[in-house]
């Protein structure tokens, strides 16, 4: 059991989320990306996975996806048994021309995330997605007795 | 998305450009009264975007805010911090005091109108 939480990159441990993005399972695409598997059929077409980036400060951690063009109704986002999903689908309608595409993308969300609290911001076309530690996993002091 | 890209805006080949800038994706558009140019430019704001036409050079550049708040750090990196650079030759002469520029969502909407001499026109038959 443990008694202590501290900051882990202090102790240079490898964060959680690094550990999880080595999981041979990290970031593939969602099952409802294979159900609806337009994308194996045309790749790159619909289905296409959307590149992320991950940071973290010492309250929050913070995912960025790129979504040009994207309006905040075209954008869904599940938390669904610690996996955060992605998903974005839009229809262009130019003149004779109609096109649509889809993107998706999930992360895994470490523990210590208070899950009730996490918000999501779409701004100049970056998604921010603040996934805010819960209490017990921000850094503290423990004063000696 | 419409791939019709006009034979008369074409990419000049970027000599001499050694900063880190990377091409962004861009769609051009054009019926008998403009050419719509639309070009991703996430995570670029207003404040960034730096339109420039010269010699029939459109060169289009986007600054990304990179600055990374203090006490922040990257658990894992996929996008790209570098800001854009788009350079497009037109052979076809535009109103320049009438091209008019839109950012909206990330997304960098262009309109030029065409000068009269370049428009298509009705030859009537004698």
């Amino acid at each position: 059991m443990k008694l202590i939480r501290t900051n882990p990159s202090n102790l240079g441990r490898v964060s959680d989320f690094e550990e999880w993005f080595r999981h041979p399972f990290a970031g593939l695409p969602s099952l409802g990306h294979f159900i609806n598997n337009l994308g194996e059929v045309f790749p790159g077409v619909t289905g296409d996975k959307l590149a992320v980036d991950v940071h973290e400060d010492k309250d929050n951690y913070f995912a960025s996806f790129e979504l040009p063009g994207l309006k905040k109704e075209d954008v869904k986002i599940e938390l669904n048994n610690g996996l955060l999903t992605v998903s974005a689908e839009k229809r262009e309608k130019d003149g004779d021309n109609e096109s649509s595409y889809s993107l998706t993308r999930s992360v895994s969300v470490p523990d210590g995330v208070n899950v009730e609290a996490i918000a999501a911001k779409l701004e100049d076309g970056i998604l921010t997605v603040t996934l805010p530690k819960a209490e017990h996993r921000k850094p503290r002091t423990i004063a000696l007795n | 998305m419409n791939t019709t890209c006009s034979p008369r805006i074409s990419a000049p080949a970027t000599s001499g450009v050694t900063e880190s800038l990377r091409k962004p994706l861009y769609n051009v558009n054009g019926n008998a009264e403009a050419y719509e140019v639309r070009v991703e430019m996430p995570g670029v704001p207003k404040s960034g975007v730096k339109l420039d036409l010269e010699d029939n050079i459109l060169t289009v550049r986007g600054e990304r805010n990179t600055t990374v708040p203090e006490g922040m750090k990257a658990l894992h990196r996929e996008l790209s911090p570098l800001s854009y650079l788009l350079r497009l030759r037109l052979n076809t002469p535009v109103e320049e005091d009438k091209m008019t520029a839109k950012l909206e969502d990330g997304v960098l909407t262009l309109r030029l109108p065409l000068k009269e001499v370049a428009k298509p026109r009705q030859i009537p038959v004698l």
